[in-house]
């Protein structure tokens, strides 16, 4: 065998220096056994290589290790807080979808507004009820209060007639006694 | 090469941080490889598999001790080797060393679709000729195309010796081979 085919092995496999490789190859343009073992040796190199990989039957993951102790924002991050957005995303979601594919349902479904209508014309009766109620008692404090009023009315007119009658007593009576006081200063002179 | 060493040197860097999402996508640019490794080591698709997982949880409790994040191939060959060599050990004590026969190795025999079946045998039938140490040299070097330095990180010896179990291997499988390769 040459002196060379340990260098020769090294140059198949690419694990030469630059300067070693060179020296190797102009003893191959050389050395024409040398030329044989290197061919034969990839030959053999890309037989082997020939062989195919297999794919992994199953493939490896991890879940989480307690080695590794995350950050405190990290494990805020991986537990409630990302399942808070997670949730609050699925909850957007849900919604955003049934706005867009339940809009027929909702606009058929008239109970809020006949409720609001009920309420409002329930309302609207008390209101009314109220409100003539409290005309009834203001008319009923009225007409008392005028009936008292004119029962004082009365009672005064009747107190002026017997004054009146009274000073129309006291009048006759002066105008008789002046009548009469008249000749009985005549007969005197 | 240097880009994807990069991006994992930085995928390391965030696993070491607690990240473990960033670890699963460690494990699924290697693991195929692994497996093979592993595969062609032992023959047995199914101990492959479990040797694969535990070397992956033991790099993965381990991964701070990477002193080194661009070594991380090497290093995760490693765990991977010790995994394999200590079920050797388990398993058979008094024969870990020495090579597997075929009926042992059995289904690596399955074949991908396509692939010449009289090449594919006589690939097999000639690495399951060699020892294991010549074995593990060759697919190091030949399918997970390792450096020599590299490979001596791997199965723990100098590289002189990965050398010597390499290039006696290639004058085996060569001659092995011979005839297919003269079709």
């Amino acid at each position: 065998m040459c002196r060379h085919s340990e260098n020769l092995r090294d140059y198949a496999f690419d694990e030469l220096p630059a300067g070693e490789r060179l020296a190797v190859e102009q003893h191959l343009a050389a050395c024409g056994e040398c030329s044989l073992e290197l061919d034969r040796l990839r030959l053999t190199a890309a037989a082997l290589r020939a062989l195919p990989d297999r794919e992994i039957p199953q493939r490896i993951a991890f879940v989480s290790d307690k080695v590794f102790e995350p950050s405190l924002a990290a494990r805020l991050w991986n537990s409630a807080a990302r399942l808070g957005f997670a949730s609050a995303c699925v909850l957007a979601a849900a919604l955003v979808v049934l706005a867009y594919h339940r809009p027929m349902q909702t606009v058929a479904v008239p109970a809020p507004v006949s409720l609001n209508q009920d309420v409002s014309r329930q309302v609207n009766e008390a209101v009314a009820k109220a409100a003539a109620q409290i005309r009834i008692e203001d008319a009923k404090m009225t007409e008392a209060a005028l009936a008292e009023h004119d029962k004082q009315y009365r009672a005064q007119m009747v107190d002026m007639e017997e004054s009146l009658i009274v000073l129309q007593k006291h009048f006759n009576n002066y105008t008789m006694l002046a009548s009469s006081d008249v000749p009985r200063s005549g007969a005197g002179q | 090469m240097i880009f994807r060493a990069v991006e994992d040197a930085d995928l390391i860097s965030r696993v070491r941080h607690g990240d473990v999402e960033a670890y699963n996508l460690l494990v699924s640019r290697w693991e195929k490889r692994v497996f093979n490794y592993l595969l062609r080591l032992c023959g047995s698709p199914d101990d492959a598999l479990d040797l694969s997982q535990d070397a992956f949880l033991k790099a993965y409790q381990n991964i701070r001790k990477l002193d080194d994040p661009a070594r991380f191939g090497p290093w995760l060959y490693r765990i991977a080797h010790n995994e394999a060599y200590s079920l050797f050990r388990k398993r058979r004590p008094e024969t870990a060393l020495r090579s597997l026969s075929s009926d042992e190795l059995g289904p690596e025999r399955d074949r991908a679709p396509g692939f010449p079946m009289d090449l594919s045998l006589a690939v097999t039938a000639a690495l399951d000729r060699l020892n294991p140490e010549q074995r593990e040299a060759v697919v190091l070097k030949i399918y997970e195309g390792f450096k020599f330095d590299e490979m001596a990180e791997v199965i723990g010896c100098p590289v002189s010796t990965v050398k010597s179990r390499l290039y006696t291997a290639l004058d085996l499988l060569k001659a092995e081979l011979a005839p297919v390769n003269k079709r």
